[in-house]
């Protein structure tokens, strides 16, 4: 499959997640579309490894290219599980506080 | 395409025939599904009691709604759970890789296990794992 | 290398020092030799006697300007620990962790001045900043922190999403991670979409995320709010190392990379430094709590180390580490003697030259400093900023504009020093000061001085 409907389907779940983080209101919501941004790069990475092996493979049968785009991803994927925790830490952290995980109360510091 | 060679054929060109095995696997799987069903509906004894019309939860009574807090101990260990579980990930590249990477290899893992084995041991002496109190 | 993995492990030995004692005095003095050992064995590396080598495939290079950033990154951060390492002890119960919190900034710090590519660079952002997110949120009960953790959190974690797609697109284009690489672009697997648009995408991305991160003007709201809920101590190391680190991370990563995006860079750079500039300082003049006056100040002088990245020569190097300590010291200072105070307000300061005349005296130097008066270290730091956008070429009207605003900043910064000398009443000191404090401070003033008349002593490290 050409590599552009993958980067098209990419920019798509990442859109999604951007316009979810700056609509959403609820904190776990918030963070969900986050997660979806990084999964849309992680789909975007694996395909551009995907694209480069490919491309290399054609010059050379033994090639690696391509390999440290999937490497990434596991990086990433350890990255985002430290973030989960510790981000739902401070969600549970805020909810006992103000039995709320609503973002719009988020404005004692306004003044 | 001749039908004996049909995954093997798919491979190779990137057309619609691609999607065609993936298309016999749907029918299967909606087809078992709808004769499965329907086979037990015909077949099977009736009995309704009050039991059956309860939402089903492993097997225990449920009681009451899902939005109550639990306790903080289930979160933690869930979370723990989480951070230990993604590790596994960076074993997967060591093991398709064993041979290759060698005795280096083998004690950069055993650095990244002890590593591991370190916030363990410390996750368990401050108590996050202590379940009575 | 020695100083990623020495931070590492110091962070490992803080964990379970909190396990083995529960006196917090003596876990602030493991710190402290911790962070000599630190300073210690980084020096080494630096003089080139004694290493430990990895074979790193290219992933991190060790050059002389990272490394002489960590010593002066671990300089400040001793400095720090032993001015508020009394509030540090007090801000909570788990002294340790906070400790062992603040080595694995560290480590993000150290893994930040030496990447090599982008991987590293994502990986030393991330180090640095989840312990930032903890320490944040480490006063539990109190609503301001909690508010002020959780908007970080997403904020940075919302930030790094949009950097990791901006890597990904440059990963598309160039089929590679390093940093200054050749590799030839794969135009035709692109598929109709052209490669240099995927790179000029991406690295524009990654502009924007680490603009977030150094709260550079358009992305800059999320700062004042965490900076002002965050518990003082650790405002004050956010505000200072973590926010060095970023703009060394910054500057790592764009220089001589920016051909691509041709003379919209300079111009888009130029947008940038001015916004910041003007938010940070003019918002500053109108707060009422020095806590929240400080968070905007980081703005506007995080506005000045933006000149860094709008010339990247080596003056504007040299001006970077010399503003990076200048700024951080005088921050520092600043911070210890207000988080000795009861409330963050300017009133709070009233009196104080006539009640602790040697604070007094400290904070004003720290002040002078930070509002780039001569004989102090600030002066030399804009200074060389300044200098190494002339040299580049750049506009006249940006330094007039630049000027103007330190200018403008000396208001606010005199505002602190005319309640301490000016104004009747008594200072609402809450914690004890002990003699040992003051002379810490006057020490400080004197290093901040020292700078401030010979700031070759800084940049000598460099060339040495």
């Amino acid at each position: 499959m050409p590599i552009q409907y993958y980067i098209y389907l990419c920019l798509a779940l990442f859109s999604i997640g951007i316009i979810g983080v700056l609509t959403r209101r609820n904190a776990i919501v918030v963070f969900m579309c986050i997660e979806l941004m990084l999964n849309a790069v992680n789909l975007l990475l694996v395909a551009f490894s995907k694209m480069h092996h490919g491309a290399a493979l054609a010059i050379d049968s033994t090639t690696k290219a391509g390999i440290d785009g999937q490497l990434f991803v596991f990086f990433i994927m350890v990255v985002a599980a430290a973030e989960v925790s510790v981000g739902l830490a401070i969600i549970v952290m805020m909810y006992r506080n103000t039995h709320s995980v609503d973002i719009n109360f988020l404005n004692r510091l306004k003044n | 395409m001749n039908w004996p060679f049909l995954l093997l054929d798919a491979a190779d060109n990137n057309s619609v025939a691609n999607y065609f095995p993936i298309g016999i696997q749907l029918i299967f799987a909606a087809g078992f599904v709808a004769t499965m069903i329907g086979v037990s509906q015909l077949l099977g004894p009736k009995r309704k009691t009050a039991d059956k019309l309860e939402t089903f939860a492993s097997g225990i009574e449920n009681h009451g709604d899902a939005r109550q807090p639990v306790a903080i101990k289930y979160f933690l260990v869930a979370i723990l759970f989480v951070l230990f579980d993604v590790e596994v990930i960076f074993f997967y590249p060591y093991a398709v890789n064993f041979r290759e990477l060698g005795w280096s290899g083998f004690g950069a893992v055993l650095m990244f296990v002890s590593f591991f084995l370190i916030g363990f041991i410390y996750i368990i002496k401050k108590g996050a794992l202590k379940w009575e109190d | 290398m020695n100083a990623i993995i020495f931070s590492a492990l110091a962070g490992v030995v803080m964990m379970y020092s909190g396990i083995i004692t529960s006196k917090k005095t003596v876990i602030k003095y493991i710190a402290a030799i911790a962070l000599v050992v630190l300073i210690a064995a980084n020096l080494l590396q630096v003089y080139g006697i004694w290493q430990i080598s990895v074979d790193t495939r290219d992933m991190l290079s060790f050059e002389k300007f990272g490394l002489v950033f960590n010593t002066l990154a671990f300089t400040a951060t001793l400095i720090y620990v032993l001015l508020s390492g009394k509030e540090i002890e007090n801000a909570g119960v788990n002294v340790a962790e906070y400790f062992a919190l603040i080595f694995f900034v560290l480590c993000g710090v150290s893994i930040l001045s030496s990447f090599n590519g982008l991987l590293m660079m994502f990986l030393g952002i991330e180090i640095l900043t989840i312990p930032l997110y903890i320490l944040t949120a480490s006063d539990k009960r109190n609503l301001r922190s909690n508010e002020a953790s959780l908007k970080y959190f997403l904020m940075g974690s919302f930030s790094t999403g949009i950097m990791l797609m901006g890597i990904a697109l440059v990963y598309g284009a160039t089929g590679s991670f390093a940093l200054h690489t050749n590799a030839p672009v794969a135009l035709s697997a692109t598929g109709g979409i052209k490669a240099s648009f995927l790179e000029v995408a991406g690295m524009i991305l990654m502009f924007v995320s680490m603009a977030f991160k150094v709260s550079a003007a358009p992305f800059h709201f999320w700062t004042p709010d965490v900076y002002d809920g965050a518990p003082g101590v650790f405002t004050s190391f956010m505000a200072t190392v973590v926010k060095a680190a970023g703009f060394i991370a910054f500057i790592r990563l764009f220089e001589g990379h920016t051909a691509i995006l041709g003379p919209t860079w300079k111009i888009l750079l130029a947008f940038v430094i001015v916004a910041t500039l003007l938010i940070g300082n003019v918002t500053a003049v109108f707060q009422q709590s020095v806590k929240r006056m400080l968070s905007y100040s980081s703005i506007a002088q995080a506005g000045f180390m933006l000149f860094a990245l709008y010339s990247s020569n080596d003056m504007a190097k040299e001006g970077l580490l010399l503003y990076s300590v200048a700024y951080s010291l005088a921050t520092i200072g600043i911070f210890a003697v207000l988080i000795k105070l009861k409330d963050y307000a300017f009133d709070d300061f009233n009196g104080l030259g006539k009640t602790h005349p040697a604070l007094a005296f400290a904070t004003t130097v720290c002040l002078l400093s930070l509002a780039g008066i001569p004989l102090t270290g600030g002066f030399f730091a804009k200074y060389y900023m300044l200098a190494s956008m002339v040299k580049e070429g750049g506009p006249l009207w940006l330094l007039i504009v630049a000027v103007l605003f330190a200018a403008v900043s000396v208001y606010y910064y005199f505002r602190v020093i005319q309640a301490m000398y000016f104004k009747e009443g008594t200072p609402s000191v809450q914690t004890e000061i002990t003699s040992g404090f003051k002379a810490g401070m006057v020490l400080l003033a004197i290093l901040i001085i020292l700078l401030g008349i010979a700031p070759s002593l800084v940049l000598n490290l460099f060339y040495f």
